[in-house]
Order: C-alpha cells, then structure tokens, then sequence
C-alpha cells in the first residue's frame, strides 16, 4: 500500500462531503434544540449523541440492517431499483456524517444558546422573519461555536474507520486512509503503512489545533 | 479430623492429577474448516480426554497471530504458502507437516439472482457490478481466485469491481447478503450456507489454479507439542476423514513439498 494518495483523496472528499451534509442537518437541529423544549427532547438528542458512545461495529450493523441490501430503508424503494450502500461511496459518507455529527452538534447547541437574547429580539423588533433572524443574526453570532464545531467534525469524519469498515469494505485500489492503515498491518506489512499514519496524524493535529485557536479566540 | 483433610487432600490431588493428564491443544485453523474441525474435535475430546480449542481465521490472519506470538499450538492453513512462511520463519516444525484435506474452488451467485452467469466465462461477458472473493494476499481462497480470473483473462474486464473479504466466509456472506453479484468460494463454504441462501454456479476449471491443500504444522513454542501430534495424526484417520468428507472436503492431495497423509 506504497500508494498515499488515493487513500488520502478519498478520505478527504468524504469527510468533506460528510461535514457539509452535518453543517446543514446539525446547524439548525442545535438552534431548534437550544431554544424550544419539546416531549422527547430529550431522548432526540440522546439519538443524536448515541454515534459519539456506540461502538463503531454497532453503528455499521445499524447501517447495514437499515441501508443494505434489503435494508429497512432500502426495501422501501420501487421494485427495478435495488439500492445498497454496502460499497458504496454514500455509505462511507453516512458513517462519517452519523459520528461527526454530534461533534458539531454539541457546540453548536450551546453556542447558541449563549448568544444574547437582547440581540436577537432587538432584530425581531427591527421586522426580522425567523430565516433572516438564524442566518443574519444567530449563526454570525455563534460563529465561534460554529467553526470549532465544523473542525472537530471534519476531523472525525476523517478518522472514521469502524463503521466505514463495514460498510464501505475493502475495496482493492479504493481505500479509505484509515483502512489503508489497518489492511497493511494485517498483511502484516507495517512499514507500508507509515505514510498514511503521519498524514492522518499531521491532518488531525492541524486540525485539533484549529479548534483550540478557535475556541481560545471567542472567549475574547 | 486430621485423616479426614488428609483424605480430602488426597481425592482432591487424584482428581487434579487425572484432569491435568488430559491435554488442551490450541488449534489455529482456516475459517473454511469451522465446522468440520469442530466436528472433529467434538469425536476426539469424547475419545482420548483432549480438548482441542480453535481460533478461526483468514489463514493469513492466524499466521500473523502465530508470528506475533499467540498461544497456537497447531497451525492448519488452507494452502502452503502460509506454512512455508512460519517454516521460514523458524516458528513451525517442518516434520510435523502433513496435508490434511484438499478443497475444489466454486462460483456462487446470490439464492435469488437475476443475473445470466453460469460460468466463470460469464463473468467476463456479462454486467457483473461487483465480484467478492477473499484478499489474495492472505486469503488463500482468494489467492486461488486471483489465480483462477488470471487464467480465464478476466482481470482486465472485472478492474474495479472486485471487492475483497478478510477472510473466505466474508466473501461468502456478501453473496448470501445479495451485496455482491458473484463470489468465488470453496465448494464446503457454499455447502455450509446451504442452497437456500447461494447457488453454485460452477467449479473452476481444471488447472486454472494452484492444487487447494490443507497443510497443518506444529508450532515450535508449544507447550503441548505431543498433544498437538496426537491430534495431527487423528486427522489422518477414517473417522476424521469421514467427517471432512460428510463436509465437502477431498482427499488430501500430494503437494511439491509433502506427500498426501499416509493412509492407516
């Protein structure tokens, strides 16, 4: 596995992909979350932070029974169209998408729920709709929270590897970095995989460091 | 009171004495053995007393076990290279080695497949989305696959539609799961699932791969050395054949670097 660079390609464009889609369902599930109090609130969120506690075998079994082959999902689909994310880039995505989105979640929530109330009523009075008060008011308000959010999220998207294994499998030539990783220590062929292990560690301590600047920055 | 824990002593070292004469042998073997080994093992405890504990594995992972200093004491892989590396390696007694079962190599589609293949030719000619067989490199059941798609020139039109498994039975449940078009298995993998879960499409073609053998070996650091030879040896024997027969398996045959097991 002398070859970094497909590993590394296709891990990046995942857990891209992974953290836009978690950007869009976690920003405003986290501002719903951190201002309404609903029944079941809570045991929504407990299903939102499960990924962060599972094992990552069960969230691949979840994700196999649910979205395989004649998964409880997939089965619902028309007859000609016989949809499986087993080897699939979508289910890649999904299992980083399912284990970063709590890590951007839980700082959005409670970013938002420190932005100023005043504020925001202010721009309720001023004839903000709620779509203008979230993306003009609310989001740059938490933008802090925000990003710290987004970088932890990209960087466990990236390093995702249990769920992705069973999902995703091994696929000669189509490999994520982690299991690059982990298949050249099974050969065993250690050596070979040290260029992936310093990219994957390089990346995320850039990353894990960002967080940090980030959030030391908002308490200005 | 005295005689009374003196005889207790007694009866309780008696009782240890006769537990610890029969032996635990720790056999790291090919996943396509399961069940028969199992089987096997199951004859063997209730005869002579000694338990045979498994570790199933690719025949690569059990290697790599083995090589990382794992407590095997009997080492039985679904073709020679692996064998030959331990040797190599200086961890596997070279006398103790003898082939104790030989295999034939299938194609399987999933029980409820649309697809038109009936030959590994078929593979060649039409759509096949996604073909699994086990990892070349420490699968020998994918070893032989490689080796069998080599032959019948199908390398260049399956590229990029190969998925592999960790080991032959992952390769198998794909094809059971439908998340596969085709694998390539042994014939006692796709008999263990059973015609209701996978169909047997074809053998592969005579000489397209190397001979599938199952070479077993002791492993030097063993505690249970003696154990371990008992054990290899009652796999030479008619009940143990019969059980391997009963599950599919062929007569052992000879390979360039042993001869088949002598027969009693």
């Amino acid at each position: 596995m002398s070859d970094l660079w497909q590993p590394l390609w296709l891990s990046l464009r995942i857990a891209a992909v992974a953290t836009v889609l978690t950007a869009v369902l976690a920003t405003p599930l986290a501002y719903a979350m951190a201002r309404r109090r609903f029944p079941g609130r809570s045991l929504l969120e407990g299903f939102i932070l499960l990924p962060l506690v599972l094992p990552p075998t069960v969230v691949g079994y979840i994700l196999i029974v649910a979205f395989g082959k004649g998964g409880w999902f997939t089965r619902l689909l028309p007859e000609p169209w016989d949809y499986s994310i087993v080897f699939r880039l979508e289910g890649a995505v999904l299992a980083a998408l399912v284990v970063a989105l709590p890590m951007l979640y839980m700082p959005a929530k409670a970013a938002f729920g420190s932005v100023d109330r005043d504020l925001e009523d202010a721009a309720r009075i001023e004839g903000a709709n709620r779509l203008q008060l979230f993306f003009r008011v609310s989001v740059p308000l938490a933008r802090r929270g925000l990003v710290s959010g987004l970088l932890l999220a990209f960087a466990r998207a990236l390093g995702e590897f249990g769920a992705t294994m069973m999902v995703f499998g091994w696929q000669p030539d189509n490999v994520t970095l982690p299991i690059s990783i982990y298949k050249a220590w099974e050969e065993p062929n250690l050596p070979a995989a040290a260029p992936a292990v310093v990219a994957l560690s390089v990346i995320s301590l850039g990353l894990v460091l960002a967080y940090n600047v980030t959030l030391a920055r908002s308490r200005d | 009171m005295r005689r009374t824990v003196l005889i207790a002593g007694l009866l309780f070292a008696v009782a240890f004495a006769s537990v610890a004469s029969a032996a635990t042998i720790r056999a790291g073997v090919a996943v396509s053995l399961k069940e028969a080994m199992e089987e096997v093992a199951k004859g063997y405890e209730s005869k002579t007393g000694d338990r045979v504990e498994f570790a199933f594995g690719s025949s690569g992972q059990v290697m790599a076990q083995i090589k990382g200093g794992a407590p095997v004491d009997l080492f039985i892989s679904a073709a020679d290279k692996q064998v030959d590396e331990l040797i190599a390696a200086g961890l596997a007694d070279a006398d103790t080695r003898r082939v104790v079962a030989g295999n034939t190599l299938v194609l399987i589609v999933p029980r409820d497949s649309k697809d038109a293949i009936d030959s590994f030719d078929a593979l060649g000619k039409v759509a096949v989305k996604r073909l699994a067989i086990g990892e070349p490199k420490t699968v020998p059941a994918g070893q032989y696959a490689q080796q069998v798609l080599k032959k019948l020139r199908l390398t260049a039109a399956l590229s990029g539609r190969v998925v592999y498994g960790a080991n032959v039975r992952q390769a198998l449940d794909y094809v059971i799961r439908g998340e596969v078009t085709a694998g390539v298995v042994y014939a006692t993998d796709a008999k263990q699932a059973g015609a209701d879960k996978v169909n047997v499409v074809a053998e592969a073609p005579k000489g397209s791969h190397d001979p599938i053998v199952y070479p077993a070996v002791v492993v030097k650091k063993s505690r249970q050395a003696d154990a371990a030879k008992r054990f290899l040896d009652h796999l030479a024997s008619d009940d143990a054949r019969q059980v391997l027969k009963k599950h599919g398996f062929t007569e052992p045959r000879p390979t360039a670097t042993q001869p088949a097991a002598d027969k009693p």
